[in-house]
């Protein structure tokens, strides 16, 4: 593997308008019931301060996918870049790749009966464009990076944030810049 | 929390049966013509139509039971594709075991053994799927244990069961005893896995799931104190022979395994993103 692509998610700046997952819906017309990528919210007591922030996650492209350990057909393979495409025409449907993915990123289609996923727009990357959630994001919260140590060793970047499951089990391909803390906006 | 996996317990259990029989008659025959040769017929071809319904119950769990075959090529890390090559191998394994209970030739331990071995490996994958980190409860080696006592448990109390009239009285106290131990064993194991579940959230998620559940106490009362006093009840009045209480137990155990093998998947809590959505 030459490079680790994956996202890098400013909390500061995501409203949670959840124009990435309408993107993402829109760009593969996906059923009603998969979410391949969602808007959480943080929990306001999570930080020192009162704090409404969100976070939007898709597929991680984990450095260690569990998914793709487990799955006995093969469904699942990591490309140079870093980007982990599940091929739906190999699945069988045994969602042991939801079982074992600590964000549930995996989705079950009730209507295929198969697992689909974000394969984090490799045909658009691989055509220069960006991937569809990204180039939806409003206010620019959302960045395709490649994840190395000099991003890591940037200021106020984060490999996990309250509320997400330890990145030591997967090492997923994701950071934050997370919410500014003592900054208070108020109309009075 | 899980689901009411049907496909999984039914295949699971009746598999776990099925290889748990062949087991026992191994043990059985381990002294050359200890064992009789009709047990040994009726064994065989019971543990087929277990094995058989099994594999079966497991391609309902798929979204594409007719791409089962697929399954076979991840053998390089996932424990689900060495499951199923496993059980495979035992299956052709027992057809070579049916043959011979047909022919009334061949050497009978070896077959008895081969199919031994692979059906306990094909157990013991069978259980390692369920080894993953996301799932605390279950990222231990408890999932081998319970998986192998319920192949012991429930095989030898089915050999007992339908070897009653050709079974010898020493035969049936060994197969009694085995059963009384793995009995014990269960539940020693149960209440260590439940004392380690406390240390993560997620674990004592499972563990209140568990105390706090009606079936919990159910499999604890069928499953494990009703066939321990039944069992020491025969064993300290030698009542080999009472197959109406043998007939008791193997049901109030099957019944205990199968709402045990139901706990698991319904009590498994895995790690997940706790931000509101």
């Amino acid at each position: 593997m030459s490079k680790q692509l994956g996202f890098l998610h400013n909390s500061e700046k995501c409203v949670g308008c959840r124009g990435c997952e309408m993107a993402c819906k829109n760009e593969y017309q996906i059923d009603t019931t998969p979410q391949w990528r969602k808007v959480f919210q943080l929990h306001e007591d999570d930080f020192s301060l009162p704090t409404r922030m969100f976070f939007s996650m898709a597929c991680n492209h984990c450095a260690h996918p569990e998914c793709l350990r487990v799955c006995p057909v093969e469904a699942y393979t990591k490309r140079d870049d870093g980007v982990v495409v599940h091929d739906p025409n190999r699945c069988i449907g045994c969602r042991l790749c939801i079982m074992a993915c600590p964000y549930d990123r995996p989705q079950f289609n009730p209507a295929k009966k198969k697992v689909e996923k974000c394969n984090l727009c490799y045909k658009r990357i691989d055509n220069g464009e960006e991937p569809a959630c990204v180039a939806a994001c409003i206010p620019g919260a959302l960045e395709l990076v490649e994840i190395n140590e000099t991003l890591d060793q940037k200021t106020g970047v984060l490999k996990t944030l309250p509320g997400l499951p330890s990145p030591k089990i997967t090492t997923p391909s994701i950071r934050f810049i997370g919410p500014k803390q003592g900054k208070q906006i108020r109309r009075d | 929390m899980g689901d009411w996996e049907w496909p999984l317990i039914i295949f699971t259990v009746l598999g776990q049966i099925g290889i748990g029989i062949i087991l026992m008659l191994w043990w059985l025959d381990r002294k050359h013509d200890q064992l009789d040769a009709n047990l040994f017929k009726q064994g065989v071809h019971m543990s087929g139509g277990l094995l058989i319904l099994a594999l079966l119950a497991s391609l309902f769990h798929l979204g594409h039971p007719e791409a089962a075959y697929r399954a076979l090529t991840h053998l390089g890390s996932s424990w689900l594709s060495r499951e199923i090559l496993l059980f495979l191998l035992t299956f052709l394994a027992w057809i070579y075991l049916f043959w011979m209970s047909r022919q009334q030739s061949g050497n009978r331990s070896l077959g008895l053994g081969i199919v031994s071995v692979l059906g306990l490996l094909g157990i013991a994958s069978s259980a390692m799927i369920y080894v993953l980190p996301r799932v605390p409860a279950w990222n231990n080696v408890s999932p081998v244990l319970f998986f192998l006592l319920t192949t012991g448990l429930l095989g030898a109390l089915c050999t007992l069961l339908f070897g009653r009239e050709s079974l010898k009285a020493a035969q049936k106290k060994f197969l009694l005893q085995w059963s009384l131990g793995c009995t014990i064993a269960s539940l020693l194991l149960y209440v260590i896995y439940a004392t380690m579940l406390s240390v993560s959230i997620e674990g004592a998620a499972s563990l209140n799931f568990l105390l706090s559940s009606p079936l919990f106490w159910a499999r604890a009362l069928l499953g494990w104190f009703t066939p321990l006093l039944l069992l020491v009840n025969l064993l300290k009045n030698s009542q080999v022979d009472k197959t109406n209480l043998i007939l008791t137990v193997t049901l109030l155990a099957g019944l205990g395994e199968v709402l045990g093998r139901a706990l698991f998947y319904l009590s498994a809590t895995g790690i997940q993103i706790t931000a509101l959505f």
